[in-house]
């Protein structure tokens, strides 16, 4: 079944709709059988470890690749083949090395705007906007590797599109730059703009996106809002004690604890019951200086990835949600 | 701005930001120049009472304005693919024809300048080319070779993944070819049966239109031969590089 054209339409208040997608490579496929919806205006997180199928996924929705079964509709039109009508309204995030040689950051960016049309005004302020204001006649071969990756992202702004493409937008920042992007989408997202976000930082996946769907051996295993997913998960608490305080053997026979370690110069118990384990923590050794952690999205994403990439992959399902 | 504009500006800024390629591309052909007038300086080709020389310049010339506009385009549209330059231009709405167009722009001129340096130099008293009284035929002769060379390196550079299999494939093609053509040698000299091969390259074509127009060899008749057999080989190498262009390393 080849992926059919703006007939796949559906409903408008989706930005992309992708039904029972499939692609293959030789034997493996990196894509199987996914389906999901992306609202207008929503921050959507792609999560999955590498070789999940993501790249392929979003190349499908960018319409970069044709899919071997199934249909994407992207605004209600079909993104392959090669859609002029529909490329301006998308934003494509480019690798860190894809500049117009011996340029620089400023003369990159207007080649970039001038590809769509976009007015020479809209470079200034994208530049400005990624920070990088003051390295606008700096060669783009002499840019550090965050400025380099704030001018991809500016390549991906500077046409004022509606969806738009992050691919580990923040993988090279440091720390504040990184805070200082995440504002910028931010006030995308406030802008009514859509964005679908991959990434491996799962506390930005956390901080960020309004939902994420978590790819594993290219099937979508989840796809929920952050919130929901921590609040359901399986993953166990933390309570981390000073070292000295408790032994690690009544530790361990404390009941509900399920395991005992040492980490960063704290005894950590890990439990399903951390109600309980603290009484008996506070009967024990009192409560002074003790910290508690609740499961993270980090946690929920590795124990849902082990799980699915484990042992018995015929047995996993499909869309394991926890929407009602 | 255009998008064709605009491709058009990076290009020219890349092409004299770098100055090494830059200064190799308007000097190989001038080398050529040099070691062939040293070798037969005063010598006169068989039967066409031409000096070796001045046969030798319309040769380097259309070898070396071939192979300027082959390796231009061989080399930006694989460097382009590498670096996922194709790939930005493919995800805006710019058309394939502002990438080509573009890069046709400055093979142009990086021909125009070839030409007139080349032709310059040789008419230095050293060498004493005196061009032909047809040589303003030179004009849509190289304008049309340029076309050709440049439609056969979008293929090149659709199928080559590196730079090193850019030069290979490249050098492959243009330097036999060059040989076969009689770009260096006359063609006088080799089998009849090698004659009639050269019939199938489009070098051959092209030098027999710059001999006529810039050395006064042959007669007219050849340079509208030689643009009907470079006209015939453009629409050839125009519709395999459409088909064969990719965008994408993976597409």
């Amino acid at each position: 079944m080849p992926t059919t054209s703006a007939a796949a339409g559906g409903s408008p208040t989706a930005a992309v709709q992708v039904r029972g997608v499939s692609k293959r490579y030789g034997d493996r496929r990196a894509v199987d059988d996914v389906s999901l919806e992306i609202h207008r205006g929503e921050f959507f997180g792609l999560l999955g470890p590498n070789g999940a199928g993501k790249s392929t996924l979003i190349e499908i929705m960018e319409g970069l690749r044709r899919a071997d079964t199934g249909t994407v509709a992207v605004f209600g039109e079909s993104p392959w083949p090669r859609n002029t009508a529909l490329l301006p309204r998308l934003g494509v995030q480019t690798q860190s090395s894809a500049f117009f040689v011996r340029q620089t950051a400023v003369e990159h960016l207007r080649t970039v705007a001038a590809l769509y049309g976009a007015p020479r005004s809209a470079v200034d302020s994208t530049l400005e906007s990624v920070g990088l204001s003051e390295q606008r006649r700096v060669q783009v071969e002499n840019l550090s590797g965050g400025q380099r990756q704030r001018l991809a992202i500016a390549s991906a702004l500077v046409h004022g599109p509606e969806l738009i493409f992050l691919d580990e937008p923040t993988a090279a920042l440091d720390p504040q730059a990184r805070r200082a992007l995440w504002e910028v989408l931010r006030g995308l997202k406030a802008e009514g703009r859509t964005i679908v976000h991959t990434t491996h930082h799962l506390d930005e996946a956390e901080a960020l996106c309004d939902r994420i769907a978590i790819l594993v051996d290219g099937r979508i295993a989840v796809t929920d809002s952050p919130h929901n997913l921590v609040g359901a998960s399986r993953a166990p608490s933390r309570l981390m004690l000073p070292l000295g305080r408790l032994d690690e053997e009544r530790a361990a026979a404390i009941e509900g604890v399920e395991r005992v370690t040492v980490e960063g110069g704290s005894l950590v118990l890990e439990t399903h019951a951390a109600g309980r384990v603290l009484a008996a923590v506070d009967r024990i050794a009192g409560l002074d200086g003790v910290q508690t952690r609740t499961a993270s999205l980090e946690d929920v994403y590795l124990d849902l990835t082990a799980r699915l990439t484990g042992a018995g992959r015929s047995g996993h399902p499909n869309a394991e949600t926890t929407e009602p | 701005m255009s998008a064709y504009a605009a491709l058009t500006g990076a290009g020219y800024r890349a092409q004299v930001r770098d100055k090494t390629t830059l200064f190799f591309t308007f000097a190989f052909p001038l080398l050529f120049l040099v070691v062939f007038g040293l070798i037969f300086r005063g010598q006169a080709v068989e039967e066409s009472g031409l000096s070796y020389l001045s046969y030798t310049a319309a040769g380097v010339l259309s070898w070396g304005v071939a192979n300027a506009a082959v390796f231009g385009i061989a080399f930006t549209l694989m460097q382009w693919r590498t670096d996922d330059i194709l790939r930005l231009i493919r995800m805006s709405p710019a058309p394939l024809s502002a990438v080509i167009g573009s890069r046709y722009a400055i093979a142009l001129v990086v021909g125009a300048v070839q030409s007139l340096l080349f032709v310059g130099v040789a008419m230095l008293p050293v060498f004493g080319l005196r061009p032909a009284s047809g040589w303003p035929l030179l004009i849509p002769v190289l304008i049309l070779g340029i076309t050709t060379f440049l439609l056969l390196g979008v293929i090149i550079g659709s199928f080559a993944d590196t730079p090193e299999s850019v030069a290979a494939v490249a050098n492959f093609l243009m330097l036999p070819m060059a040989f076969l053509s009689g770009s260096f040698f006359p063609l006088d000299s080799m089998p009849s049966w090698l004659q009639k091969v050269s019939l199938a390259m489009p070098l051959r074509y092209l030098n027999d239109a710059v001999s006529h127009a810039l050395a006064g060899r042959g007669d007219s008749s050849d340079v509208w031969t030689g643009c009907a057999g470079l006209l015939v080989f453009a629409l050839v190498f125009g519709a395999v590089a459409v088909k064969t262009f990719r965008w994408t390393r993976s597409s």
